[in-house]
């Protein structure tokens, strides 16, 4: 090899496409990939918006009752602030302390006001991005593309920093991060790389507060009791399985969530209900049989199952694709009785032998 | 598929299946083909692929490494006694030793892997994994069971006298113009017609030429057979109306006949057709080292191959008495040679090679994928900063005696390769004019569009450490992940 740098010459006939070369490694301005490439962590590209927009108004997110909600907004504000600094300054006519005392009250509602609403907007924001979260890696999946793969397994790191037990799984996965993996093997990998443990701890939430509720309702005197118990039960167990996924959601927030659940609930309810129905029907009615607050228990805790599965689909950042789906029956056996958990078991070992 | 092998070859094949089946339900087992035209890279899958289920390694995707749930991976001895067993240790001491490829395939070999494994629910099963790795070209002899002589002797004819291949084909083509089919049956003219012929399809191999559709395919990789009169035949001009008995025209056409019976319906019934799953290797970059008419040979090899296949998702029935693979892999091997952000590029030239295999397997029920894969990873990544051009590029040593751009290589020394770049449509490859892009065969060998270097193996295999590859994960997910839940 001579001192000149081995290199064919470029051609000159097609400049725009860079020709085959050869470089000496002790020639300028090459560089290594490091032995487990780290890959140019470019931004990820944002995902093209579905949908079409009807025209400029929508645009900026116009609409009627969008306008009402805000003007509402404005003039109770302008409300409260004339009345604030009418108070402030008729206490100061009072007596000048009196105004100051006043003046820094009004100073920290309307501070503490503003962090309530900022921690808000945090949590709904957080919501909202697990909803794009879990977009990005659909199309990351239908498309097989590998830089929104590569996004979607750096905000699911993001996302579960805060588990102290997924750290070496959080490791492992970084690791992998250099590596030549596709689009759609890298959503999977992440998938049962960070969410095993999530799934089971989410499972086993749901299926708690499905057994509270119906023991619950089943010795509690009054409708009202079961009522108000399944209720709180049910927002409750919203609220921590999107905190284990990483929403936090404040108070805002868990209204949005409640509206998706209920609206996911809505969508397949229906075909869930489906393959359980009969098992359902003769659950209820040997209970019922038994006691009508027995079987009133069984409903309202098959409810609850049913609403932390919804809860589950969409709160969780990641679609199931490598991961199974939990099933009703996974997290209400406990509910129906023993005979026919009796039948279910052995009944599955099948499924799952085969 | 009955005109293919006549009803006889069916009742055997269903025996054979049968019997595969009473063994498979003590045993589950697998059959996985690995095959590929020569210098695809079987042998080294096959090793690699040993080596992973072996030893383990950094697989990602492949589910049930990565989770842990492979207990041991065993040698045993295969299930056929009359089939060579693959080479395996001496083919990892080549790569370790040598730091160099091992020998390419040229028969059938087989190999029996136990694997044990725990299913996802936790209890221990084994599944038996046979590899039978047999050389691709054995598959393009497949639809010559469909064919006459004539047939067979006017395809060969054109392909011979297309432009592409008409001045290695020059000699052998003297040769046939010489000797009529009609001239009398001399055992000497046979032979030299056989030898011309041969040589012809091995030229078709080399570097600059890099032709894929080289039927019969026993020709260049004779065995044992070589010599005898089933391979002592060549296409001649067929006469009008059938050859006069004791002409050379039916001497060519009793023995094409008795290559057709005593090569490919053996192999045929034997191997090809009891496989479950099924490995094709291809070697585009080669194709595209050549430049367009190595590429459209390649396209039409494959076609040919694909259409031996039996594809189609097994039904109770069918798995008992006829068999079919149910999912097949296309691999564009050697990604190693391509920086990683080519590698969907690749991808889709190969998706564009296979296009009609995969409407058919779908037809079928048949999985069929696309991968760009390394069994064995021989380069590192780099960027290279150039006349104000950030390139991709790789790193590597190439193999001795390699040369590019006036230089020969030693054999030791590390270079950066930017082998060229691969165009986002595939489309614009297979323009039928011949002008998509420039290979070696095109004219100036300064003036290809791509310069694919052949690199040494990497250092450091042999030892406890697992071997660098890509996508080998994601190979072996598609073929043996749903076997091992």
């Amino acid at each position: 090899m001579s001192d000149e740098p081995a290199r064919m010459s470029p051609s000159a006939k097609r400049p725009q496409a860079a020709r085959p070369q050869v470089f000496r490694l002790d020639e300028g301005d090459i560089t290594l990939a490091p032995p487990e490439a780290e890959l140019e962590a470019g931004p990820p590209e944002p995902v093209p918006a579905a949908g079409g927009r009807r025209g400029v108004f929508s645009r900026f997110g116009f609409s009627w009752s969008g306008l009402f909600w805000t003007a509402l907004g404005g003039v109770l504000s302008l409300a409260a602030y004339v009345g604030l600094s009418q108070l402030v300054s008729d206490l100061y006519a009072q007596s000048p302390a009196l105004g100051y005392v006043g003046l820094g009250l009004a100073g920290a509602l309307v501070l503490a006001g503003v962090i309530l609403i900022g921690r808000e907007v945090a949590g709904i924001a957080r919501l909202a991005h697990l909803d794009h979260v879990r977009e990005k890696a659909a199309a990351a999946l239908a498309d097989d593309d590998r830089t929104l793969a590569q996004g979607v397994a750096r905000d699911m790191l993001r996302l579960s920093a805060a588990q102290p037990t997924l750290a070496r799984a959080r490791v492992e996965l970084e690791s992998h991060l250099g590596g030549i993996i596709d689009g759609a093997d890298l959503v999977r990998l992440t998938e049962r790389t960070l969410l095993p443990t999530l799934d089971s701890r989410a499972r086993q939430m749901v299926s708690e507060a499905a057994k509270n509720v119906s023991v619950v309702t089943a010795v509690s005197p009054r409708a009202l009791v079961d009522l108000a118990f399944v209720l709180y039960t049910a927002v409750s167990l919203m609220r921590r399985l999107a905190q284990l996924y990483g929403g936090r959601p404040g108070m805002l927030g868990m209204l949005r969530l409640i509206r998706h659940v209920l609206g996911h609930l809505a969508v397949t309810g229906g075909m869930a209900a489906g393959d359980t129905l009969v098992q359902q029907i003769v659950g209820q009615g040997l209970a019922a049989r038994l006691s009508a607050k027995l079987g009133e228990g069984v409903v309202n805790g098959l409810l609850t199952a049913r609403l932390g599965l919804a809860a589950i689909a969409v709160t969780r950042p990641l679609p199931f694709t490598a991961l199974p789906a939990p099933r009703l029956a996974d997290v209400a056996t406990g509910l129906l009785r023993k005979a026919e958990e009796e039948e279910q078991v052995p009944s599955r070992r099948e499924q799952a032998g085969r | 598929m009955i005109g293919l092998t006549g009803a006889l070859d069916e009742a055997r094949i269903a025996w054979l299946t049968l019997a595969d089946r009473v063994e498979g339900l003590a045993h589950p087992t697998l059959r996985l083909g690995v095959t590929g035209l020569s210098r695809a890279g079987k042998t080294i899958f096959t090793t690699a692929l040993v080596h992973a289920l072996q030893r383990g390694g950094r697989m990602p995707v492949f589910e049930a490494m990565q989770s842990g749930r492979i207990a041991r991976a065993e040698l045993e001895p295969q299930p056929d006694d009359a089939v060579p067993r693959f080479a395996y240790e001496e083919h990892l001491a080549t790569l370790a030793e040598a730091r160099a490829w091992p020998s390419s395939t040229t028969r059938v070999s087989e190999l029996r892997l136990a694997v044990r494994y725990a299913t996802a629910r936790g209890s221990l099963r084994t599944l038996t994994l046979d590899l039978v790795d047999y050389p691709g070209e054995w598959l393009l002899d497949l639809p010559l069971l469909a064919m006459s002589y004539a047939d067979f002797a006017r395809q060969s004819l054109e392909l011979a006298r297309a432009p592409a291949r008409a001045r290695v084909a020059s000699p052998y083509l003297a040769a046939v113009a010489a000797h009529g089919a009609d001239g009398p049956a001399d055992e000497a003219h046979a032979r030299e017609l056989a030898a011309l012929f041969t040589a012809y399809l091995s030229a078709c191999r080399t570097e600059q030429v890099a032709m894929s559709l080289l039927p019969p395919g026993r020709f260049l990789m004779p065995g044992d057979l070589e010599g005898s009169p089933a391979l002592t035949f060549a296409p001649l001009d067929p006469p009008d109306g059938a050859p006069r008995p004791g002409s050379l025209g039916a001497m060519m056409e009793r023995r094409f006949e008795a290559y057709k019976n005593a090569v490919v319906r053996p192999f045929f019934r034997n191997h090809f057709a009891r496989l479950d799953r099924q490995i094709v290797l291809v070697d585009a970059l080669s194709a595209l080292n050549a430049g367009p008419a190595a590429l459209a040979d390649l396209e039409r090899a494959l076609d040919g191959i694909l259409a031996a296949f039996r594809t189609g998702r097994n039904s109770l029935l069918s798995t008992l008495f006829r068999p079919r693979i149910d999912k097949v892999l296309f691999a564009a091997t050697k990604a190693d040679h391509l920086h990683h952000t080519s590698h969907d590029r690749l991808e889709a030239i190969l998706a564009r090679l296979v296009e009609r295999a995969r409407g058919r397997a779908k037809e079928h029920g048949a999985a069929l994928d696309v991968v760009a894969l390394a069994a064995i990873r021989a380069t590192r990544e780099a960027r290279v900063r150039r006349d104000g051009l950030d390139l991709a590029a790789i790193v590597g040593t190439p193999e001795k005696g390699q040369e590019a751009g006036g230089h020969r290589f030693d054999g030791e020394e590390e270079v950066a390769v930017f082998p060229g770049e691969l165009p986002a449509d595939p489309d614009s490859f297979f323009d039928p004019a011949g002008t998509g892009f420039r290979g070696l065969a095109t004219g100036d060998v300064n003036d290809a569009d791509f310069r694919f270097l052949k690199f040494r193996p990497p250092a450091g295999i042999g030892g406890k450490a697992p071997i660098p590859h890509i996508r080998l994960d994601r190979a072996l997910e598609f073929l043996l992940g749903d076997r091992l839940v």
